[in-house]
């Protein structure tokens, strides 16, 4: 693996971008934190350095909303790790998630687009 | 839903804490062992891996903070823990703590007790049905103010104006309760539709019928509840029973509720406790009948009490009454004497002459409160000053400031809660206190209480002091930064000179609110001690008095009535101890005297007015008894007896208004109403007394003796006061005189108890209240300063005490060092004194009222409290400054 990129090359992840994120990943399957962080951190190529100290609490925030449930389950390597997996409330919430965040991104875009024809 | 699952999971985790906490270590460490196991696979070694791991994380202790705060019981366990983590530093520190909650008590207990008196008095409606459509109704002309109604102008008024509703006459004397033990009480003879006129219906019984109240009617008496329950040990069957009363058969028709009191009760020194109709007519008052005046004036002697028709004001009346005067002079009644007639709104009546004392007093408690919580908070800070190193560790370790802020405000919190307890219990005293110590002349205050509305003003006034005692430390510790703090090290450092600024500015606030309070103290002394240098007219000092009445049923004529005031007085001079004594009609200060018309020889009124006199009944004894100073003539003495000639003394306004540069002595003069052939013979003039009221201009007053009183104008004074002289403490004859009159005759009661210094201070009792109160405030504010400001020199030496080694090695004298340290407090005690100056020119205006002889801007006061406010500044900074002068250079520098 690749040593880390400079710690000021990463950007946080938004507040309320964080819990859409974690949403989408547990929606493809139960993930414990540590893996959660891992992958975040992957897949948007290392752009997005979660920091643990928000990660947890947004963990316990979305299952005190019952959006995500956990439970303890063995890992791969029979490590007992606490797994987060979507409900059916968290799949709904994804979805206003992602239609909201549409929205608004593509309003951004469309006056990025205008600001850079018009100027 | 959400608030369901919400409360659900806080109160699982609450619960559940234990079980959370260890999955909440066991889910990081299993975070942290895998980190650090992929960063070993990336090529690190095992101990800067697990560093790295762990710094990923943030301090663990902030990370668990914050999955906490997130469960949504954070608030609830930490201020729990706050809460336990407060009582056990504030245990640590038992001076601070004992000090910090007791001046949080006297200040919160000072309000509060205060609260209970204001709310009494000004905020708890009067006991009668819609009390602000009750006025009293008064007349008025030359040389009388307030006084009472004809029964002419009570027919007039009730068929003529139309913003009364109804009006009613009352008016006030005295009845004995025969039986074993004779009772003298107070009583007032009432219209029957004075009750209805005040909403007040007779717990048991009914009131007086319009029957009961014609001339002559049946006797019948309706019983106040205390009267009730002490002779009739609250016996229901009373009602319709009979009763003696000054020695005739009466009926009890009714028993008055616990509260009742007719609204001269207020404030009097003594309320009525049973009531009789009046029973009188337009002839028997000499009157016309109906609406009709008579031209000339008329005998002016009752209360009266109206309330106005609906939509009708006070001043509504006031107008009609206007326009009926200004015709009724015309037509001649009352004319060339500056007659009018007038309402005042009931409350006003009552509370209006204790409104303005009772709010300086609060005012100024209020002040009292402020500077406590100022003190606190400078105490809180410098316990902050002290404790930053601890709280700048715990930010390094991870504890957030909100979380610091929220400890110290704990910390205030637990220090507010128990002065606030500690505080009702001083307010449940200070109230009895009040109570005992409030004189009658102060309506209501009696009856004031601690109840349930007064426990929450106590409970908001704490949590505004926790407030603004627990704000300031916590908002600088908001801005603690750890590595600033732990880098200046053990040594005491400069850094702290914002911090002291603030401690400054607060002493400096708490000594400019003292000055004002004792400025006013000052003022309110000065005042009273002028209205006490007032030469009265007589010598208070070892004057004992008492009320006794001869009632007709055992003395039926003058003859056994002067006989057993002659008896009466013979034993008390024989009493060891009894320097002089004798009896008179009213006395001074206590109450009020009307005028009796008079036909002075060689004087002639303008037209259309009288030659009035206040009348004064007297023995010969009186004008010893009170030491009355003689101008010229002689005293009453035993030739002045029934059968001797009519003699006469009057005051020193009497012979200026009515005989002027010739010869008092030998001057006639008649009462009228008397015999035509009975004048009285001037014998002496007596300087003037001040009988009404201590200021106040003396109105023409003649005095006769109780013998002759009964020859002419003829009429038997059945109720007199006994004064008595003693050449040492005149309650030690309370005893003697008693037994004296039992002696004599068992069967009279004896009422009205009381010294001549005690009547003189109830008549004070407005500005004497005011003084007291604001005596103990002032001395309390100057207290709570020192402590501040011993608290900011002792900082200012203890941060100082390195410069102060370095200068002592330099060659500094110790009298150099303590000139340095006094500096420090007497520096913010000027600054201080000159903003509570001026502020102290602004408020004492409010004062103006209650002052007599001084003005708010009195130059000596504020000499004075210049002086004693620098002395106290300079008493509390000399022990801390001494502690600076005493620097040892080798100690302070060797710890360096």
């Amino acid at each position: 693996m690749a040593p880390d990129p400079r710690p000021d090359q990463r950007s946080e992840v938004l507040q309320g971008t964080l819990e859409m994120l974690a949403l989408k990943l547990l929606a493809a399957e139960p993930m414990h934190g540590w893996g959660l962080s891992l992958e975040l951190r992957r897949i948007s190529g290392d752009v997005f350095d979660v920091n643990q100290g928000s990660l947890y609490p947004a963990l316990q925030k979305m299952l005190r909303r019952r959006w995500i449930r956990a439970e303890w389950r063995a890992t791969e390597n029979n490590r007992r790790a606490r797994y987060y997996s979507i409900t059916r409330e968290g799949r709904k919430q994804l979805e206003a998630e992602i239609a909201d965040w549409e929205r608004t991104s593509g309003a951004v875009n469309r006056v990025l687009r205008y600001a850079l024809q018009g100027g | 839903m959400a608030w369901y699952h919400e409360t659900l999971s806080a109160l699982g985790a609450l619960f559940g804490r234990a079980r959370q906490e260890r999955e909440m270590d066991e889910e990081m460490a299993f975070h942290i062992e895998m980190e650090t196991r992929r960063l070993v696979e990336s090529g690190l070694g095992a101990g800067e891996a697990r560093r790295r791991a762990m710094s990923t994380f943030g301090g663990v202790a902030r990370h668990k903070d914050e999955v906490r705060d997130e469960r949504g019981t954070s608030w609830l366990r930490d201020g729990w823990s706050d809460v336990r983590f407060a009582m056990r530093s504030l245990r640590r520190r038992p001076g601070f703590t004992s000090v910090a909650v007791v001046t949080l008590a006297l200040g919160i207990g000072a309000t509060t007790a205060l609260f209970g008196v204001v709310k009494q008095v000004l905020l708890t409606p009067l006991p009668y049905r819609s009390p602000e459509s009750l006025v009293m109704v008064w007349s008025a002309w030359k040389g009388f103010d307030q006084t009472w109604l004809s029964y002419d102008e009570w027919e007039g008024w009730r068929a003529r104006v139309r913003a009364f509703a109804d009006i009613g006459l009352f008016s006030e004397g005295s009845a004995n309760f025969d039986g074993d033990e004779p009772e003298r009480v107070r009583m007032a003879l009432v219209q029957a539709n004075v009750f209805p006129i005040l909403g007040v219906q007779p717990i048991i019984g009914r009131n007086f019928t319009a029957q009961e109240d014609t001339p002559n009617g049946p006797r019948v008496v309706i019983l106040g509840y205390r009267l009730w329950q002490r002779r009739f040990g609250g016996d229901p069957s009373v009602v319709g029973r009979d009763v003696r009363i000054s020695g005739e058969a009466t009926t009890v028709v009714g028993v008055m509720p616990a509260d009742f009191r007719l609204p001269m009760d207020f404030g009097a020194d003594g309320r009525t406790e049973a009531w009789f109709p009046m029973a009188t007519d337009a002839a028997q008052n000499g009157a016309l009948p109906g609406p009709e005046f008579p031209r000339g004036g008329a005998s002016h002697g009752y209360h009266a009490v109206a309330r106005l028709a609906p939509g009708m004001t006070a001043a509504d009346a006031n107008a009609q009454l206007r326009s009926l005067v200004a015709e009724l002079e015309q037509w001649g009644y009352m004319a060339n004497v500056g007659f009018h007639a007038y309402t005042v709104p009931l409350e006003e009546q009552i509370t209006g002459r204790v409104r303005p004392v009772l709010l300086v007093v609060f005012g100024a408690v209020g002040l009292v409160l402020l500077i406590a919580c100022a003190n606190v908070a400078g105490l809180l800070l410098v316990r902050g000053e002290a404790r930053r190193r601890e709280l700048a560790v715990r930010v390094a370790l991870g504890a957030g400031s909100g979380r610091l802020q929220r400890l110290l405000l704990t910390e205030s919190a637990v220090l507010v809660a128990a002065g606030g307890a500690l505080g009702i219990a001083l307010a449940w005293g200070g109230v009895r206190l009040v109570r005992a110590a409030a004189p009658a002349s102060l309506p209501r205050v009696a009856d004031s209480t601690i109840d349930g509305e007064v426990l929450i003003f106590a409970l908001v006034a704490a949590f505004v002091a926790a407030l603004m005692a627990g704000m300031l430390p916590a908002l600088h510790t908001a801005r603690l930064a750890p590595a600033g703090e732990l880098k200046e090290g053990g040594r005491g450092s400069t850094s702290g000179a914002a911090r002291l600024r603030w401690r400054q500015a607060l002493v400096v606030a708490e000594v400019a609110l003292a000055v004002v309070l004792v400025t006013a103290a000052g003022l309110m002394i000065r005042s009273v001690r002028n209205l006490l240098a007032i030469d009265s007219g007589f010598d208070a000092g070892h004057v004992l008095t008492m009320r006794i009445s001869t009632p007709s049923a055992f003395y039926p004529d003058s003859v056994s009535v002067a006989g057993f005031w002659d008896e009466l007085q013979r034993r008390v001079a024989a009493v060891p101890g009894v320097e002089a004594v004798g009896a008179v009609r009213l006395l001074p200060l206590a109450t009020e005297m009307g005028d009796w018309g008079l036909q002075v020889e060689g004087y002639t009124p303008p037209p259309n007015q009288g030659t009035p006199g206040d009348w004064q009944v007297v023995t010969p004894g009186y004008f010893e008894a009170m030491s009355l100073d003689m101008i010229e003539g002689r005293r009453f003495d035993a030739r002045d007896d029934m059968g001797g000639t009519l003699a006469m003394i009057v005051n020193r306004t009497f012979v200026q208004q009515y005989i002027g540069a010739r010869h008092a002595l030998g001057t006639q003069v008649r009462i009228n109403g008397s015999d035509s052939t009975a004048a009285y013979t001037i014998v002496g003039v007596v300087d003037d007394v001040h009988h009404d009221a201590l200021v106040g201009k003396v109105k023409p007053e003649f005095y006769v003796t109780l013998a002759q009183f009964a020859r002419a104008p003829g009429s038997t004074r059945r109720s007199m006061s006994l004064v008595v002289r003693s050449d040492g403490d005149p309650d030690a004859l309370v005893g003697p005189v008693r037994s004296a009159v039992r002696a004599i005759d068992p069967r009279l009661p004896i009422s009205e108890v009381r010294t001549m210094r005690d009547i003189v201070n109830t008549s004070i009792g407005g500005p004497r209240f005011a003084m007291q109160a604001l005596g103990i405030f002032g001395v309390l504010a100057l207290a709570l300063s020192a402590i501040g400001i011993f608290g900011i020199v002792s900082q200012v030496v203890a941060s100082r005490a390195h410069e102060f080694g370095v200068r002592a090695a330099l060659g500094a004298t110790p009298g150099e060092l303590l000139r340095l340290s006094l500096r420090a407090g007497v520096k913010q005690a000027a600054v201080g004194l000159a903003v509570g100056i001026v502020a102290a020119l602004l408020a004492t205006r409010v004062l103006s009222s209650l002052l007599q002889g001084v003005t708010a801007t009195d130059p000596v006061t504020f000499v004075a409290v210049v002086a004693v406010t620098g002395l106290v500044a300079v008493a509390a900074s000399v022990g801390p400054a001494r502690r600076g002068a005493r620097t040892d250079p080798a100690r302070v520098l060797g710890s360096s």
